[in-house]
């Protein structure tokens, strides 16, 4: 983060040779910078900090956003929309902490007034500095004063009102850090002119992939049930069981011959229960454990009998002995027929045989005669 | 010495009749050989997951049982000549339900490995070449049209089994599922019974003659050495036919690039952005093109303007074949994939009917138990480098145009040989028929074969002097006998 604290400095110089410039130029002036750099400290202040009038703002947003101040000179701040002035000249009075995380930035594009509710899912494993912002992708021309507000979870936490101005101010930007739990849920922004337009940023942790079909086991064989968090790591994985209607954590070190959790690769985890039995089917929760929250994933167990498959097996074998034996009685059948047949032809020709010597002994015998 | 194989010719092949409860019974063991270990993989990751192994592990499953498959040939030829189809495919079937019900009590990989991929593939391939043995024995003038329909059996045996796998997998786990498909296999036992020996005819005269010519082989067999023995069960000198040894070339070519692009078909179209879903579709489309391909690539065989020239007709479907393959790298979506899967599955399935009628149609009915075995070890090997290949190219390039092109190239190139080579072949079978019909013109008679539109088929067996002469001295003995 070099060039962040190197940008910051560049840019102190510059903005206080301004300052005492524009001093020197006008007597009116004279409090002009002064109470520019007032109303941008009170403006940055109002946007980092929420606004001042609600104090509902926790005390620990508080502190981080100075350290995001230091960040943000990193940033671009010609698009400062809501006061137009300047954010960086703050940049001494704050102290640096936790230069170490990016700015991520998600965009939401509207593309018209009467479109839908669009809402964007963002997840988060890990604490992140985040940079929301809602634009109307229709440009109108002429300027009105438009209220932005910023939502979390429907409370307002920001609130301002734009000037006249010319260029299309029909966009809002909302920096956010998150470090903790309280920072996620859903963020709206809300842009109220003469029609009213709002998104939904959805910051969540991450999904746990279970397995959405019941695992088939059987009684005395063990089973293996795999819970995936994608590209996420979670800091640790707990297993429940569902006991009635609350959940039961697993220990494995209390009964190691029954239950062994594998943890390794750090985005997957494994239980493997041994020696089941019918009790052990049921739900089977596994939560992934984040700095963020926490998610869970299911995975259903069903025990079953040795002798559910059984049945259908004998009764294939059954149908197989059944077919071998029909086949082979038929071809049986068919053979005795076959020689059946054969023997009536065999007796039918020798008895045409006989018959023809008959007739040729008579011939010869009458030709006897007659001689 | 006359085996039970080479009497096969003496009688007439029905053409129909039982012929047609034979082609079920073959339909339904060829599918299962070519069919359960493609369907087996539905069970991999959970058994992976199971046991705790890699992807790779678990793939061998399925590796060594094509290889079990492939390579038990020769023994299952041999087992052939000597009890006939119907014994072999029979306790092959006892052996797949063996294997399968021994595997559901697997506790290690190494067990499924011995169980699942030795001795139920074993099993197979006690099944895969007594059934299109005994489509020679039955069928001759319908014989491509009852080798389609009986090749066909693989792409509807694997569009029933993936399904039911799935269904089986849900309701009663891998366990389970291996227990009832051992009982599904023992099916292979039904199909063996409906293959009725078929041979000279069997009456009391013709057991004499038998029990007679075998006390007199007993007593020659022990003058001759184990080589000659050998040859009796597995006919050697095929090596020295022209035309086997064209096909064996050209097949064994050709396999390298025939299974490659099946297997990376869904990963290729997964990679270019499309869902899992859709790319499985594909899959279902190429196996359902396959199957209405088959049989009518075995019509088309049958007719007589292609039956004659049956080789050039495999040969330019094996180069469409690797013509498909070649143009998928410019199919860049998914209609253009849908489009390859079509032609891929016409192109597969017009090979796949005439895989075995080709070499039947080359080395006669008489010598192709022997030669299928010996066809089929063979490929054992390029079947089994065809895939690592294909991958090793497309981890090396990051891209799958190269292992298509690949594929392409070398089933073109097998198609190119095995066309220049069976136009020579036929050329020089011309020939030694004119000088056949010189010498002898009372030769190609005296083999019963029935219809006598093939008369290269005859001839062809005439070649092979040494079965028709122990045919002749059987037959011999027989009519002595009677008149006696």
């Amino acid at each position: 983060m070099r060039g962040c604290g190197s940008g910051t400095r560049a840019l102190r110089l510059p903005l206080l040779l301004l300052s005492l410039a524009a001093m020197c130029l006008s007597e009116d002036a004279l409090s002009g910078p002064t109470t520019t750099t007032q109303s941008t400290s009170q403006q940055t202040q109002n946007i980092l900090n929420n606004t001042p009038t609600e104090h509902n703002v926790s005390t620990p947003g508080q502190a981080i956003t100075t350290q995001g101040v230091h960040q943000e000179t990193r940033e671009s701040f010609s698009e400062n929309t809501s006061g137009g002035h300047d954010r960086s000249t703050d940049g001494p009075r704050y102290t640096t902490q936790q230069t170490n995380l990016t700015w991520m930035a998600y965009n939401i594009s509207i593309p018209g007034f009467s479109s839908p509710l669009i809402e964007k899912n963002i997840t988060l494993d890990s604490p992140a500095n985040i940079e929301l912002s809602c634009t109307v992708a229709s440009v109108s021309t002429h300027a009105v004063a438009i209220e932005k507000t910023w939502k979390k979870d429907t409370k307002t936490i920001e609130s301002n009102v734009t000037s006249n101005e010319t260029k299309n101010v029909w966009s809002t930007q909302y920096k956010l850090q998150i470090r903790e739990k309280k920072d996620m849920g859903s963020y709206m922004c809300v842009m109220k002119g003469e029609q009213e337009v709002q998104a939904v940023f959805h910051l969540k942790v991450p999904k746990i992939k279970g397995k959405e079909k019941p695992i088939v086991s059987y009684e005395g064989d063990s089973v293996v049930m795999v819970c995936e968090s994608g590209n996420y790591i979670p800091i640790t994985w707990i297993w429940y069981t569902i006991n009635g209607s609350h959940q039961v954590p697993i220990n494995d070190s209390l009964m190691p011959e029954k239950y062994i959790i594998d943890k390794t690769p750090a985005n997957k985890t494994h239980l493997k229960i041994m020696k089941l039995t019918g009790q052990d089917g049921g739900l089977y929760v596994c939560q992934a454990v984040f700095k963020l929250g926490e998610n869970n994933g299911e995975v259903n167990l069903k025990v079953l009998n040795y002798m559910v498959p059984l049945k259908p097996f004998f009764a294939i074998a059954a149908e197989v002995i059944v077919l071998v034996a029909l086949i082979f009685l038929y071809e049986i059948y068919s053979k005795k027929k076959e020689m059946l047949a054969e023997g009536e032809k065999e007796f039918e020709q020798i008895e045409q045989l006989k018959s023809e010597e008959s007739n040729g002994v008579e011939n010869s015998s009458t030709r006897h005669r007659k001689v | 010495m006359p085996s039970p194989a080479n009497t096969g010719l003496a009688s007439t092949p029905p053409d129909g009749g039982w012929g047609w409860a034979v082609l079920f019974g073959a339909f339904v063991s060829i599918g299962f050989s070519y069919a359960f270990p493609k369907a087996i993989a539905i069970f991999f990751k959970e058994i992976q997951a199971f046991f705790g192994t890699s992807y790779s592990e678990i793939a061998w499953v399925s590796s060594i049982m094509l290889a079990t498959t492939y390579g038990g040939g020769p023994i299952s030829s041999i087992l052939v000549n000597r009890f006939g189809s119907r014994p072999v495919v029979i306790f092959g079937g006892l052996l797949c339900g063996i294997g399968m019900v021994s595997a559901s009590f697997c506790t290690s990989i190494m067990q499924l490995y011995i169980c699942v991929g030795l001795i139920s593939g074993f099993g197979l391939a006690l099944n895969l070449q007594p059934s299109v043995i005994i489509i020679g024995k039955y069928f001759l003038k319908r014989r491509p049209l009852a080798n389609g329909l009986a090749m066909a059996g693989s792409p509807v045996m694997l569009c029933t089994l993936a399904p039911l796998n799935q269904f089986l997998f849900d309701n009663f786990g891998w366990r389970g599922s291996f227990l009832i498909l051992g009982a599904i296999l023992l099916n292979c036992c039904v199909a063996g019974a409906l293959f009725r020996p078929i041979g000279p005819a069997t009456g009391p005269i013709q057991k004499e003659a038998n029990k007679e010519g075998k006390e007199t082989a007993k007593e020659e067999e022990e003058d001759k050495d184990c080589c000659a023995k050998f040859n009796q069960y597995l006919d050697c000198s095929l090596f020295k036919h022209r035309g086997f040894l064209i096909y064996l070339v050209g097949n064994v070519l050709m396999f390298l690039g025939f299974f490659a692009p099946i297997v990376f078909l869904a990963p290729y179209a997964k990679h270019i952005g499309i869902d899992e879903y859709s790319a499985a579709f594909l899959l279902s489309i190429l196996a359902i093109v396959d199957m209405f391909a088959r049989p009518a690539t075995g019509l088309i065989a049958n007719s007589k303007w292609v039956r004659p020239k049956i080789q050039y007709f495999f040969s330019f479907s094996i180069a469409f074949n690797g013509a498909c393959h070649l143009l998928c790298p410019l199919a860049s979506d998914y209609t253009g994939l849908i489009i390859y899967s079509v032609f891929f599955g016409l192109a597969f399935g017009m090979v796949c009917a005439m895989l075995f009628e080709t070499l039947m149609d080359l080395v006669g009915a008489t010598r192709f138990t022997s030669a299928v075995g010996l066809v089929t070890i063979a490929e054992c090997c390029t079947i089994l480098l065809g895939p690592p290949i294909g991958g090793t190219l497309i981890d090396t390039f990051g891209d799958y145009k190269y292992m298509f092109i690949k594929c392409g190239a070398v089933m073109v190139l097998a198609g190119t040989f095995l066309f220049i080579m069976n136009y020579y072949n036929y050329r020089m079978l011309a020939k030694e028929e004119k000088a056949m019909a010189t010498k002898d013109p009372e030769h190609g008679r005296t083999v019963n074969e029935g219809s006598n539109d093939w008369d290269r088929e005859k001839i062809q067996d005439g070649q092979e002097l040494e079965p028709l002469t122990d045919e002749q001295g059987l037959k011999k003995e027989i009519n002595g006998l009677s008149e006696a």
